[in-house]
């Protein structure tokens, strides 16, 4: 557990970047939003900002995948993985330390950005305005979540940043393709990053069931191929 | 003595796609020795070293390390080894004495052992006082590091990939003299292209060629495996040389006033007394014992 811990704690350069960085896409989003409602003076109330959230989450869940995806890679091609495998530490602590350690960190950074609207929201307005606010929040977090597992599995197939980040971007095609195609809407993991009905009261969240068992069920499966993947690669 | 193998590599062989590096790669490694590999460049060693450590998976053989055998992606048998990669990297936020205490916590050493060994290892490779972060090394300093945590968990083997390669003469003679201070703790298994290194500290040599060991053995014995001492004869005039290669055309001319003679043709008594008839004045007349490079160049022809 203590190396669980040191390996995680020094396992990836950019910690205190990577909780910034979700902060101040909000702070940034929270400025957009008062010039939005200077410039245009439509209405603003909770609901905008939560649609604005919805809309800005993805940037930062972008950028937490531009600063984790060389996580991995660096290690490789800076031979430091090799030099802790040769001091004993089994491969799949590695790839289970890292994991632990990106999911920490996604968790903490969207549920810090999620209460700084939130708290903002409730400041300046309403937030009871919005309807399933947790359980929406709750589904893109899930989102969030497969494509940080899809991050972690790529990254142990792959050498190159470039190339995983590649493969996620397909990943996420082919979940909305999925989703465009009305026989398999139902099982797309896409649809979780789908808020808007939710948020207007017009889905239900029982329809969103299937979405989520099969997400956490992928994530999973992404973390154990990692694990298998770590082991027979060749380094 | 000499009958314990701590590492015994069986029938290896590996290919990259259609390329083969390694052909069925024979090679033991008694204990307490300190073992030179050497080879060309891209003959196999790093690949070879890879393969003992189970980063890479073998096509087909077995390697035994202390008698356990190497699985590939397990790290089991790597608790034995200590491994300085040929350009080592370290994380560069960490300063040595930090790093060394990461490396004790990754191998179980409970902390007052990690702390004594460390300053003892820092000590030895000659970075006891160094308190910057690895990020601002050299690279000879991160060459001292990389065996001071190589030989942390006091490994029973020591694997060294071209640790002299990068580094100028005074850093070479230095590593080599730590590598050779360490010789007491623990067997070294080291690979290079540099020769004159072998010859300095080895006790025992293999040679890699084509994929195979072309030769391996402890150091008389490879030196005796070619006899071929040879005579070099200086004389003072460089009409001479000419003159003794027109009478003996076995002499070969390494320049103008140098003849080399083959000890095993029987000439050379010949050519003396041929030099004593004629007068010939000459700067020295030297014996010279087969340098591991005439060996090498023997073996890889
Ligand atoms: N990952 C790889 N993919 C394809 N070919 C490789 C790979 N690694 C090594 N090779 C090839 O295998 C051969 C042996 O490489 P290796 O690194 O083991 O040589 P080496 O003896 O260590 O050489 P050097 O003295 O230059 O370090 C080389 O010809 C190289 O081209
Ligand atoms: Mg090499």
């Amino acid at each position: 557990m203590v190396l669980i811990i040191v390996f995680v704690f020094i396992g990836i350069l950019n910690p205190a970047t990577a909780k910034m960085i979700p902060w101040m896409f909000e702070v940034m989003a929270d400025s957009f939003k008062e010039l939005g409602m200077t410039v245009s003076g439509m209405k603003i109330d909770a609901m905008t900002s939560w649609t604005q959230f919805f809309k800005n989450i993805p940037m930062a869940l972008i950028a937490f995948l531009l600063i984790f995806s060389n996580s991995f890679t660096k290690e490789y091609q800076s031979g430091t993985l090799v030099l802790v495998l040769t001091k004993g530490l089994p491969r799949n602590v590695v790839v289970l330390a890292k994991s632990l350690f990106m999911l920490i960190s996604w968790t903490v950074g969207y549920w810090m950005c999620f209460s700084i609207t939130y708290a903002y929201n409730a400041y300046f307005w309403d937030n009871s305005i919005a309807n399933n606010l947790f359980f929406s929040a709750a589904t893109w977090y899930l989102f969030g979540l497969l494509t940080v597992c899809l991050l972690i599995l790529f990254s142990v197939l792959q050498n190159n940043s470039g190339e995983i980040l590649l493969e996620v971007g397909v990943c996420v095609i082919v979940g909305y393709v999925l989703k465009l195609i009305p026989v398999t809407k139902k099982f797309s993991v896409l649809t979780l990053a789908d808020t808007a009905a939710l948020l207007a009261g017009t889905a239900k969240p029982d329809s969103y069931i299937m979405a989520i068992v099969i997400s956490l069920v992928l994530d999973c499966i992404c973390i154990g191929t990692g694990v298998v993947c770590m082991n027979k690669k060749q380094l | 003595m000499h009958s314990i193998n701590i590492l015994s590599i069986k029938n290896l062989k590996k290919s990259y796609g259609s390329k083969e590096v390694l052909k069925g790669l024979n090679l033991d490694i008694p204990e307490h020795s300190i073992f030179g590999f050497a080879g060309k460049n891209g003959a196999g060693k790093t690949t070879t070293m890879k393969l003992v450590l189970g980063l890479l998976r073998p096509d087909e053989g077995e390697i035994y390390v202390c008698d356990k055998k190497v699985s590939f992606g397990q790290t089991e048998t790597n608790k034995y080894i200590g491994y300085l990669p040929d350009v080592p990297e370290f994380y560069p936020f960490m300063t040595s004495s930090e790093y060394l205490q990461f490396c004790g916590e990754l191998c179980g050493m409970d902390e007052s052992s990690v702390k004594a060994r460390s300053s003892e290892l820092l000590e030895l490779v000659g970075l006891a006082g160094e308190t910057h972060r690895i990020g601002s090394f050299s690279r000879g300093m991160k060459q001292r590091l990389g065996i001071a945590q190589a030989l942390l968990n006091s490994p029973r083997l020591l694997i060294c990939d071209e640790p002299t390669s990068a580094l100028d003469p005074i850093g070479r003679k230095e590593i080599l003299d730590i590598l050779y201070a360490a010789r007491g703790q623990t067997t070294i298994f080291f690979s290079t292209h540099i020769l004159s290194d072998i010859e300095r500290i080895c006790t025992n040599v293999a040679f890699l060629e084509e994929g195979v060991i072309a030769l391996q053995g402890d150091m008389s014995t490879v030196r005796g495996t070619y006899p071929g001492n040879e005579y070099i004869i200086e004389t003072v005039l460089d009409g001479d040389a000419d003159k003794l290669v027109k009478a003996f055309p076995e002499l070969k001319a390494v320049n103008r006033n140098t003849l080399v003679c083959q000890e095993d043709n029987g000439k050379l008594s010949q050519v003396l007394r041929y030099m004593v008839d004629n007068g010939i004045p000459f700067y020295k007349i030297e014996r010279e014992a087969p340098s591991l490079e005439d060996v090498f160049m023997k073996v890889i022809k």
